[in-house]
């Protein structure tokens, strides 16, 4: 599974909605996203992409979008 | 046995001033500070002749501030009512309409002004050498603090708790539960909640300290978990929800705790799954379940999770009352055999709801064979010998991340909006019974479809909620649908709409 799949299923999971229309819409802002979703969704990127979430440094703003998630996944990857 | 909860936070302040009595993120106070606050408070608010026992709102976050002033409003004499800063404008007028408190002190700026009551700011309170009258302090069957939790019709329900409920609660916190001697607690709920006072109280009286999580830190998850390896404490109190929160954190394990001998969860179902995991994470710690509405101050029954229990239930029970206590099961609510509603009855059973005796009559009662008030929980459960199990609500009120929340008062302001015909919130569940999201299942006014996208109109809907109610209160998702179930009576169906949200 590619990772923008990976991350639209688990948000689609998460908040009830399919996203790929909305790439680039704040979930934090329009309320999709709360602390406890977010760290469900750090927990299930953990299980399904293999990344290790970096909690203490997490910045709510580098994870804002699902665009902004998949290149987060990514870099974390990459590393 | 304390007999007497303010009396006793100030003798130990007398014995041992500089025992320590609070840390909020490393700025420390003294139980000696505790008591020159809240003196100055007292002092200040009886200078300011306010009608005899008239409860007084205070707004503000955890600061060490807060505490002291709700310290000072007992001992002048009048009960408090906690409101957390992160609410909204409309909360706090609701609150005001509805208890009618003539005050409002404000340790955070105020969102509106208050122009028809007295506010009072923490500048205009000044230290000085007190004596408070102790025959002031509120005692008795007077009301101690007032908690307001979501009602049914947009209105907001006052629970009023004497300081005999509250004394009831924290001597059974004090003797049942292996906590250590003076023991710290994990001060994260907001005060606005009273799984708080499961922190505050049996901290404050047994001569214990508070560590502060202030919410702040909470909602940020960088700054959540940059803190917390840091924070040292004995005793967990929180939410299971917040505690699966923390599993994320790799050092969250008894290694890198060792001071943290005693978990105390309430506010919602603990899963079997966080249970077992937590055991695994604190092999040696003790960990109980415990029940209790906020109209039976905080909790009532208590039961350690033993691997004996883990092993034998698959849904963990929620406890045995407390010896003072006595929960009954009324069948004739229950659907099936041995279920039933629970009732409690015991000295912490509250009074009633704030200058709202129709509410009051229709959840609480009393009758001859008890000294006590008992309470209509509205929670579906049963008995096996002494120990009670939770399966689920008689009604539409829901636990969600700790919350509770009448998903009637959602409702009640969806219909209210021009945009929607009918509006219904759902509860969905996992498979560990939590609620995992609230849904609003909207049939949408006539023509309204055609002039927004679903997007816009989530926006809208979302935007409009959030002025009139509480931010964990929104719904995370918002359905469309051209007809909603109509039952019987003519009304839409909320139960079959339940049901296919989580078919």
């Amino acid at each position: 599974m590619d990772t923008k799949e990976a991350v639209l299923d688990i948000l689609n999971e998460l908040t009830g909605e399919d996203l790929s229309e909305q790439m680039d819409e704040n979930l934090f802002d329009n309320g999709l996203l709360d602390s406890m979703a977010t760290v469900q969704m750090l927990l299930e990127l953990q299980e399904k992409t293999g990344i290790t979430a970096p909690v203490s440094e997490f910045n709510r703003d580098e994870w804002a979008t699902p665009n902004k998630i998949i290149e987060k996944v990514e870099s974390l990857r990459n590393e | 046995m304390i007999k007497d909860v303010i009396k006793q936070i100030d003798q130990i302040a007398t014995a041992e001033p500089d025992r320590v009595a609070y840390d909020y993120l490393g700025e420390l106070n003294t139980y000696g500070d505790l008591k020159k606050r809240s003196d100055a408070y007292a002092a200040k608010i009886q200078e300011m002749n306010l009608p005899a026992k008239a409860p007084i709102m205070i707004w503000g976050g955890q600061t060490f501030e807060m505490v002291a002033s709700f310290l000072g409003a007992v001992k002048a004499g009048h009960a408090y009512i906690p409101i957390a800063s992160y609410s909204n404008s409309e909360r706090l007028t609701m609150i005001q309409e509805v208890s009618e408190a003539p005050m409002v002190i404000a340790i955070d700026p105020l969102p509106i002004k208050m122009d028809q009551i007295q506010v009072l700011t923490p500048d205009e309170v000044v230290d000085g050498n007190y004596t408070i009258n102790e025959k002031e302090f509120v005692d008795g069957n007077d009301n101690f603090y007032i908690i307001f939790t979501s009602g049914t019709t947009g209105k907001p329900k006052g629970v009023q708790i004497s300081h005999d409920n509250l004394l009831s609660f924290v001597n059974w916190e004090l003797t049942d539960f292996k906590l250590p001697e003076h023991p710290s607690f994990l001060a994260q709920a907001p005060y606005s909640f009273d799984l708080s006072v499961m922190s505050l109280y049996p901290a404050l009286t047994a001569g214990g300290k508070l560590v502060v999580l202030p919410h702040e830190v909470t909602e940020n998850i960088g700054k959540l978990f940059q803190t917390l390896p840091k924070l040292q404490f004995n005793v967990w109190v929180s939410t299971p929800s917040f505690a699966e929160m923390c599993f994320l954190d790799p050092t969250f394990d008894q290694a890198h705790h060792p001071e943290l001998t005693t978990f105390l969860f309430c506010g919602e179902e603990l899963s079997h799954k966080t249970a077992q995991m937590l055991k695994k994470k604190f092999p040696d710690a003790h960990i109980y379940n415990t029940y209790g509405p906020t109209e039976t101050t905080v909790a009532v029954t208590q039961v350690e999770i033993t691997d004996d229990i883990l092993n034998k239930y698959d849904r963990l029970p929620i406890g045995v009352a407390k010896d003072d206590t006595h929960v009954t099961i009324d069948t004739s609510k229950g659907e099936k055999a041995d279920q039933g509603e629970v009732v409690i009855s015991g000295p912490s059973v509250s009074k009633g709801y704030l200058n709202n005796p129709e509410k009051t009559a229709a959840a609480f009662y009393q009758d001859d064979q008890n000294d006590y008030p008992s309470y209509r929980a509205g929670d579906l459960g049963f008995l096996d010998g002494d120990m009670l199990f939770y399966r689920g609500r008689i009604d539409f009120q829901v636990k969600f991340n700790g919350y509770r929340i009448e998903l009637e008062e959602i409702n009640f302001y969806l219909a209210k909006n021009p945009l929607v015909r009918y509006g219904v919130v759902a509860p969905k569940y996992n498979a560990q019974h939590k609620v995992q999201q609230l849904v609003a299942v909207v049939e949408l006014a006539d023509g309204v479809r055609d002039k927004y996208s679903d997007e816009e109109l989530v926006k809208k809907l979302r935007e409009d909620l959030s002025k009139d109610i509480m931010p964990y209160m929104l719904p995370q998702r918002f359905i469309f649908q051209d007809e909603m179930p109509i039952s019987q009576n003519g009304k839409v169906d909320i139960k079959q709409v339940i049901k296919e949200v989580n078919a």
